[in-house]
């Protein structure tokens, strides 16, 4: 199903819609000129999800040497603070080592970045839980999501 | 079956055993302000156990006999605790490590002791290993459970490195600094509330360890917790690895659950033991525990803590008795099988 979310001119960077789509909550999220969309229901135990903050990832190169990398993204649920790549709906579990693998931001459906090495980030533990992601793509100015 | 005994005390009568080591000025302080050593004899209730041994005769006597037992690791606790004056505090570590080895190291190839520090200053402790750091018939260096700062405080990892160069582990005893409270929210009424505080405030130690990226910046530090106890690990790890998923930000340089840093970093002494006498909670006690890694034999002599250890060694298979009486402290320490082939002095 296409939903029309917005006009592109109106959605602006940082910004985030959540809509209803055929019973389903899902959050449709702009960062830079990358869109993404994720179901607004935390996997871990029901929260809302797209309320979260969407945060770049916090790495360390020593003990308080503590920096935010802005790639990858991550939304953490605002009830117990679970994390999940916002491009692939992966839940991770902890901090990163250094040198962290940055993916690419594309719009594929999220199964396919799960199947990429890339998507696990070295040193990063894979969390138990994977969160619905759907395609959101721009269309003649118009803000599209594929659910 | 060998065996490495990985607690045994000693303690010198008074402090006129430190003397010759001693500068005439600290000789003059101990006397005229009438400083006497207790050996953390408070520390313990009646009928725990004797008084340390403070000679080698009484040491050999009491405790070398034993069969089995290649290796002995000698820990001094005089002078742990009480000190606020931090010159006369390094002073004293000084001299009980000149004691120990004078006294002790010298006289049997089997004997291994701690090397002991100021428990207030980490650059006087960095000295002190500096000093004697090198003499590798020290194998770790000894820290009171009960510190004035938690120890993996970054303000402690110079100790650490210092230790790490020359090849030395870390270990923290029961008891320490009783000059801050027992608990974490102040001093208790009673002395049962101060025996028991030694296992919380171990807790409190194993989470700042982890917590602070000790084991991230020195790798192949080993602490080793002796006379703390071990059985309260697994609620702690539960704990530990469930709230690092929800505030792990606080610690990005943690590559690993919490669980994972202390199962591969921390080791613990089998005196106290505090295990259940039902061999089937016992057994799952040690699969939470992952199987008896961690643990090492200790006797903790002069003190008596029951018949924990037989209890353990009764549900363990010939493979994992002979890792908890040997080759744990074996590779922690590099100890081989014959004292007098490997004597490192």
């Amino acid at each position: 199903m296409r939903v029309v979310v917005a006009p592109v001119a109106g959605f602006g960077d940082g910004e985030r819609r959540i809509v209803e789509v055929g019973g389903r909550s899902i959050g449709v999220f702009r960062v830079g000129e990358s869109f993404y969309g994720i179901r607004n229901r935390c996997p871990h135990q029901g929260g809302p999800l797209c309320l979260g903050h969407v945060l770049g990832d916090a790495v360390a190169d020593a003990p308080g040497q503590a920096r935010v990398s802005s790639d990858p993204l991550r939304i953490a649920c605002p009830w117990h603070g679970w994390e999940y790549d916002l491009d692939s709906g992966q839940s991770f579990m902890g901090g990163a080592m250094a040198g962290v693998r940055s993916f690419g931001a594309r719009v594929e459906p999220g199964g396919s970045l799960l199947d990429s090495a890339p998507a696990r980030p070295a040193g990063r533990v894979p969390g138990p839980y994977l969160a619905e992601t759907f395609e959101v793509r721009v269309e003649d100015e118009y803000v599209v999501l594929e659910a | 079956m060998d065996a490495i005994d990985c607690d045994v005390h000693c303690a010198p009568d008074s402090y006129e055993a430190l003397f010759p080591h001693l500068s005439e000025y600290w000789r003059q302080y101990i006397t005229e302000a009438g400083i006497r050593v207790n050996g953390l004899a408070h520390a313990y209730p009646r009928g725990v156990g004797a008084t340390a041994p403070s000679t080698y005769e009484a040491l050999a006597d009491r405790v070398l006999d034993r069969r089995g037992v290649r290796f002995v690791i000698l820990n001094c606790l005089t002078g742990f605790e009480t000190h606020r004056n931090a010159y006369f505090g390094a002073a004293v570590a000084s001299a009980i490590n000149d004691w120990v080895r004078e006294e002790f190291l010298a006289r049997d190839e089997g004997l291994r002791a701690s090397l002991v520090v100021s428990t207030i200053s980490p650059e006087d402790a960095v000295a002190e290993i500096e000093r004697v750091g090198e003499d590798r018939r020290f194998v770790q260096v000894l820290l009171p459970v009960r510190s004035d700062l938690p120890w993996g405080h970054k303000n402690n990892h110079a100790v650490f490195a210092a230790a790490r160069e020359r090849g030395l582990q870390v270990a923290l005893h029961a008891w320490g600094r009783a000059g801050k409270a027992p608990t974490p929210s102040g001093f208790t009424t009673t002395y049962l509330e101060d025996y028991v505080g030694n296992q919380s405030i171990a807790q409190g130690q194993v989470l700042s360890f982890v917590s602070e990226g000790v084991f991230e910046r020195f790798p192949d530090l080993r602490v080793v917790l002796i006379e703390c106890g071990f059985a309260w690990l697994p609620p702690l790890l539960w704990r530990f690895d469930k709230d690092w998923k929800g505030v792990w930000r606080e610690v990005p340089w943690l590559g690993r659950r919490p669980s994972e840093y202390v199962r591969e970093h921390f080791r613990a002494t089998t005196a106290p033991a505090h295990l259940p006498r039902d061999p089937v909670l016992l057994d799952q006690l040690l699969e939470m525990l992952d199987g008896p890694g961690m643990l090492t034999y200790a006797s903790d002599y002069p003190h008596e803590h029951g018949d924990g250890l037989a209890g353990l060694l009764d549900r363990l298979g010939e493979e994992q008795r002979r890792s908890v009486m040997w080759s744990t402290a074996a590779e922690l320490y590099g100890l081989a099988g014959n004292p007098a082939a490997s004597s490192r002095a």
